[in-house]
């Protein structure tokens, strides 16, 4: 009799421990997931210059990493320093050349991006297009670091005039 | 009943029993300090508990054939030896070997104590309560032992410790073996050797299995993955221990030992899934189920034992069989699992990094920070191999901007939050295959009978 107490109290005591963990979320757990870089990334309604740049930076990385078949995550550590690109290089067996497209893409997309959530105007998405597209690696690997201080200066490169020939655009 | 000797002997069959799972609170300080991988370090327990499992049985019958005093004796200067060899230890493979020298002795010295303690304690029921005791505290308090070693001293001083304790334990036994050279051998009933309990010893060695299991793994997630220091996870795991002493008291109200086992393995296997599906990297939620799986381990490992000895002679080879099935079984535990596990652990580390980088570019942080920070946490992930890290360092300096550091902070709760849950799920499956085997021991003990001749 004591036996069987015994033994029906330890499955009641086994299944109300695993039961109460599983109500807690002990199966749950997902790792976050890394997004197909091929696929568009949703823009937020940006507000400020520090938004806009900082998903400006995603797409660039978005574009660059979906050109060479790498997720966005692996391509935004190789680009952090000389030697983790070096490694990340060696690793996929990619040239420099080819990296430099593939970034060069990536800002491209970046700006599409930046116009289609008008975050951009034409006016300065199409010069800043073209720019993109010419820039050596180590700049346009530069303006993915530190998009605010580019997008910064375009803004105040074209200053009031852009205003007014956008007032003057159909 | 001359309690030196008693105590010496339980001294023996604990120190020897407890070098079983002592290691383990050690293993990352090993696996770190003679850079070896995770599955290389295993071996250190791994080849004591396959020599013990492989030596037991002869060792029980040269100790009928030479003399329990001599084989207890002998045994015991092999295991201090041979702990020495250990603590000296430059390679992995010079430690892996002295640990199999360690275990014959050690198998030498337990059987045989099996066979002096009858004569010690006046019946062979009270000599097998005692030696099953005295194995189950060496084992229990093992780990917690080991732990606060190598964090005072270091993990060599596990191994030079025992010199001492297992001389010490040689000393009284040194008048039987000086007795049994001076009469010759006392002559051993020659009565035939029955054949071992089958189910009995089966079933021990799937719940050792488990149980070893259980051991193994909550010190790897409390060192490797929740980063604790080897005293902070002797600490926590001394939890089973305990819960093992109230389980023990639970033998006085249940005399039928297969409902014992039976109720044993269900609450090693539950308190197993708990730790399968904890809902948090917080030590207090380890805590139930290590209850759970103390007072199973007590309860099963007292009842397979006193089952498979019950009504057997000689008590020496069917101790034998016992040692030998419950080491199979810890052997088979680590064999089984620790692929599974470092595969998890390398997959959980290959998405930490992935993930902890995507929490890192979806932030609002500057982008300036971004991608140096991207590579500072993968850099710190990377170095670990494969332990998880406190991330805080990779974010320093913190921005002195208010409202950029507040940014900062938050992001790296989010991702420290990631990388311990990411690695407390890497041993989810290993804790789920441990808990299955503890239930599959339900099917031996349910065919198992006390006296099955």
């Amino acid at each position: 009799m004591r036996g069987r107490v015994l033994v029906l109290g330890s499955i009641v005591v086994s299944l109300l421990l695993v039961g109460a963990y599983l109500a807690a979320g002990g199966s749950s757990y997902e790792p976050k997931q890394v997004q197909d870089p091929c696929k568009p990334r949703a823009w937020s309604n940006p507000q400020s210059l520090s938004e806009i740049a900082n998903q400006f930076s995603n797409s660039a990385l978005d574009g660059a990493a979906c050109q060479l078949g790498v997720s966005r995550e692996t391509l935004a550590r190789a680009l952090a320093t000389p030697e983790a690109r070096e490694r990340f290089t060696e690793k996929y067996g990619i040239d420099d050349e080819k990296l430099a497209r593939a970034v060069r893409a990536g800002l491209v997309r970046a700006v599409d991006d930046a116009e289609d959530a008008g975050a951009l105007s034409p006016l300065i998405a199409v010069p800043l297009r073209e720019t993109v597209q010419r820039i050596p690696l180590e700049q346009a690997i530069e303006i993915i670091d530190d998009a605010e201080g580019f997008l910064g200066d375009v803004d105040s490169f074209l200053g009031p005039a852009g205003d007014i020939i956008e007032e003057l655009l159909p | 009943m001359p309690r030196p000797r008693v105590a010496a002997l339980a001294l023996a069959v604990g120190v020897v029993l407890a070098d079983s799972s002592i290691v383990v609170l050690a293993l990352p300080d090993i696996y770190r300090e003679l850079d070896t991988s995770i599955a290389g370090v295993t071996w250190v327990l791994v080849s004591f508990n396959l020599v013990m499992a492989l030596a037991a049985v002869p060792a029980a019958i040269l100790a009928r054939r030479v003399g329990p005093g001599r084989t207890a004796a002998v045994g015991l200067a092999v295991f201090a030896g041979a702990g020495l060899a250990c603590g000296l230890a430059e390679e992995l493979s010079t430690l892996v070997l002295a640990r199999c020298v360690q275990a014959l002795g050690g198998a030498a010295a337990v059987t045989a104590a099996l066979e002096l303690l009858p004569a010690t304690v006046g019946s062979e029921r009270r000599a097998a309560t005692v030696w099953a005791a005295a194995g189950a505290t060496g084992a229990a308090v093992g780990p917690a032992v080991g732990g606060v070693l190598t964090e005072l001293i270091s993990w060599q001083s596990i191994f030079i410790l025992q010199v001492p304790v297992a001389l010490a334990a040689a000393v009284p036994i040194l008048a039987v073996a000086k007795h049994e050279a001076a009469t010759g051998i006392i002559e051993p009933e020659l009565r035939r050797t029955g054949r071992p309990h089958l189910w009995a010893n089966l079933a021990l060695a799937m719940v050792s299995a488990a149980i070893a299991a259980a051991l193994f793994l909550l010190v790897l997630l409390l060192i490797e993955g929740w980063r604790l220091s080897p005293i902070e996870a002797a600490l926590v795991v001394t939890v089973m221990p305990l819960a093992a002493v109230v389980g023990s008291k639970l033998d006085e109200f249940v005399a039928d030992a297969r409902s014992r086992a039976a109720a044993g393995a269900i609450l090693v296997s539950g308190g197993l899934a708990g730790l399968a599906f904890l809902p948090k990297a917080t030590i207090a939620l380890t805590v139930p189920p290590q209850i759970l799986v103390g007072i199973g381990l007590s309860l099963v490992l007292s009842a397979l034992t006193e089952t498979a000895l019950g009504g057997r002679a000689p008590q020496a080879i069917h101790g034998g069989w016992t040692i030998s099935a419950r080491h199979a079984g810890v052997v088979i535990g680590l064999l089984a699992l620790t692929p599974i596990f470092t595969a998890d652990i390398d997959e959980q580390r290959h998405d930490a990094i992935n993930a902890g980088t995507a929490v890192i570019l979806d932030s609002p942080i500057n982008p300036l920070l971004k991608l140096d920070l991207a590579e500072r946490v993968s850099e710190r992930l990377e170095d670990e191999e494969g332990k998880v890290p406190t991330i805080g360092p990779a974010f320093e300096p913190l921005p002195s901007d208010p409202g950029e550091r507040a940014e900062v902070v938050q992001l790296q709760g989010e991702l420290q939050d990631q990388l311990d849950r990411g690695a407390t799920h890497a041993f989810s499956t290993s804790f789920i295959l441990a808990a299955l085997l503890g239930l599959i021991a339900l099917f031996p003990i349910a065919l198992s009978r006390e006296v099955e001749l």
